[in-house]
């Protein structure tokens, strides 16, 4: 007869438990939903050990360490026959703790971590051991912690508060004491600012998150042109034309107009530089991403969960067409600024949308939140024409949306400008590593990613209505050889495609002050962050998501 | 807030064709090389410690590495006492091909 194993628990990483006495969160997000990030002091903290390495030669011993009974696995850093006495050190690149004496001490978290690899040795080798020892490079301190019995009790509360916070779906509350934060390596992904902000919004916020990512984004127009990587270089060869190569850690983004090559090595590459790969068609029509599936499922069954909830769905939409039509009334306001002539034809129209804009309150079916941002965007794009200034050329006047495909040069521009703001759009939430197929708002189709067409909606007037409308108004097109027109079709052509790119992607790199978080950031920025205060709304930390609206 | 960045130069006399092959692949991830064994390098101090550890693993003691970083005001020297175009810097956060 065969009887029931116990389920097999995995050990838990001694560093884990570090990271645990330093913040139950950090913990969370690193061991639970597979978060890691990388700051200055890891690298640094790195490199000591390499150099210590080459220091001690082969007096350096590195031990692999697991013990089941305990249920805890390690590396210890050096292990050394001090007086008969095997001793466990480990080297801490910062400063120790000192206490109201001044004298030295480990801190709460190292010593956690020494006493458990002590404890460990003990257990795997069955040797007794009576001491670890911290080493603190900064000050050049070594602080000894005896295994005591106390000691011992220490590592097995803390594995067994390991063990319950695994199996939990709650992640914990951020730190209170806010000095953590400072000096932690995953604010950038937990956000510490943000969910205060969020729990007391009169805070004054110091320093948020997504940094900036200063990094370049390279947009392939040449048809024929072959992207790979040479080293740690990305590669681009055109017909005829000299290679160019592009040192890997100063590209953020690939985006693959037409019918351009890239190598598998460049894909996988990309891949384990961060690099976002895009593709968008020679017409201007986002196809996709690369999407490599790093995103943790911790965020994805938390992302089904709400977004099954049909009340949570509607609440969110209704924020997002909010947002939208705000932005599209605050645009056209702007737009009549100083301009008497055009009064009577936009302020009635502005006065309409704020009457539809009061209904959405009120609606309780996503149908007719659709109806409303219909009668949102009609209105919209009949005022729009006003904002042109009389000189543009004929071609170029606008007289209502259309696209797929778009009829005319204005419309061109639109259709392209939103491939690019989808395709940035995506790269965030691939960044972020939510599931862009399920959205709140739009619903499944093919192509395009639901949850992507809800967070663009956001970023449309700011992002593409505004540089469209500012363009033209600056006489920057010229119908010949920008537009290709064919029969009732009209396209970008190359030349029109690179100006759009680059009014856009000047754009994004502008800087604008969020009206919620209270301090400025670049659209580039912004992008991400929506998507990771999106998430905040089903997190427990609601209230900051789709605020962004045009001044 | 965007992270920190400086301009660094980094220089670097490596005694093994091997380990230089190495550096020199690893260096071209990072920045533009100036002269034979003379980079320089962008970097946020993340990038900059990342570096330094991708570094420490392929250099020997016997290889030599200065990293020179320069602050606002030497970068603005640098170009003034030097011909024009050795020093060339792009604002831009996207190019075209």
């Amino acid at each position: 007869m065969l009887t029931q194993a116990p389920p097999i628990i995995p050990t838990i990483r001694v560093c884990a438990l570090h990271a645990l006495a330093y913040c139950p969160r950090l913990f969370y997000l690193e061991e639970v939903e597979e978060l890691y990030t990388q700051d200055a002091a890891v690298f640094a903290g790195r490199r000591l050990h390499v150099e210590l390495q080459k220091q001690e030669d082969e007096d350096w011993e590195e031990l692999n360490l697991e013990s089941e009974t305990l249920g805890i696995r390690g590396r210890v850093d050096a292990l050394r026959t001090r007086n008969g006495q095997v001793i466990p050190y480990e080297h801490k690149r910062g400063r120790c703790y000192r206490d109201q004496n001044k004298q030295p001490q480990a801190w709460a978290s190292d010593e956690l971590q020494i006493l458990a690899y002590a404890y460990l040795i003990e257990e795997a080798l069955n040797i007794p051991i009576q001491e670890g020892r911290i080493r603190y490079h900064a000050d050049n301190v070594m602080v000894r912690v005896p295994l005591t019995t106390a000691g011992r009790q220490k590592v097995l509360t803390a594995i067994q508060q390991a063990q319950a916070l695994r199996q939990s779906l709650q992640r914990p509350p951020v730190a209170t004491n806010e000095k953590l934060c400072a000096s932690c390596s995953l604010a950038p992904v937990c956000l510490p600012e943000e969910a205060r902000l969020s729990q007391d919004p009169e805070r004054a916020t110091f320093r948020l998150f997504p940094r900036d990512d200063d990094r370049e984004i390279i947009h392939v127009l040449t048809p024929g042109s072959k992207v790979g990587k040479s080293g740690e270089q990305i590669k681009i060869n055109h017909r005829d034309q000299p290679e160019e190569k592009l040192p890997a850690q100063r590209v953020s983004q690939v985006v693959l107009h037409s019918f351009s090559q890239i190598s598998t090595q460049a894909l996988h590459f990309c891949v384990s530089r961060d690099i976002g790969v895009h593709f968008i068609t020679g017409g201007g029509r986002y196809i996709g991403s690369f999407d490599p599936r790093q995103g943790s499922i911790q965020r994805r069954i938390r992302q089904y969960q709400a977004l099954s909830d049909a009340q949570v769905c509607l609440h969110l939409a209704k924020l997002l067409v909010t947002c939208r039509g705000q932005s599209q009334r605050k645009f056209l306001m702007r737009g009549q600024r100083g301009k008497s002539d055009i009064l009577t034809t936009v302020t009635p129209i502005i006065e309409q949308m704020q009457a539809v804009l009061k209904q959405i309150e009120q609606v309780n079916s996503l149908e007719s939140l659709l109806g409303l941002e219909g009668n949102l965007a009609a209105l919209y794009f009949s005022a729009l024409p006003a904002l042109l200034t009389e000189r543009i050329p004929e071609e170029l006047k606008f007289s209502g949306r259309n696209r797929r495909p778009p009829k005319d040069p204005f419309n061109a521009l639109l259709s392209f400008g939103y491939a690019l703001l989808l395709k940035d759009v995506m790269n965030g939430i691939l960044t972020v590593g939510l599931e862009p197929a399920l959205g709140f708002y739009h619903q499944p189709r093919s192509q395009a990613a639901p949850l992507a067409l809800d967070l663009m909606e956001i970023f449309r007037v700011p992002l593409v209505d505004m540089v469209v409308v500012a363009s033209i108004n600056r006489n920057q097109w010229e119908i010949s050889t920008d537009f290709e027109c064919r029969g009732s079709q009209v396209w970008l052509s190359e030349s029109g495609r690179r100006k759009l790119i680059d009014a856009y992607e000047r754009r994004k790199q502008e800087k604008w002050k969020h009206p919620v978080t209270n301090y400025s950031l670049t659209y580039r920025r912004l992008l991400e962050l929506e998507v990771r205060l999106l998430e905040k709304e089903w997190m427990g930390e609601p209230g900051l998501f789709a605020k962004l609206v045009v001044r | 807030m965007a992270e920190k960045q400086n301009w660094y130069l980094i220089c670097y006399d490596i005694r093994d064709p091997k380990r230089w092959r190495k550096a020199y692949k690893l260096l071209k991830g990072y920045g533009e090389s100036l002269q034979f064994s003379i980079f320089r390098c962008l970097l946020t101090q993340r990038n900059c410690e990342k570096l330094r550890w991708e570094l420490e693993k392929i250099l020997e003691p016997e290889d030599a590495l200065l990293l020179v970083g320069l602050c606002e005001r030497c970068r603005e020297r640098l170009c003034g006492c030097n011909r024009p175009g050795a020093w060339i810097e792009s604002s831009d956060a996207h190019q075209i091909f």
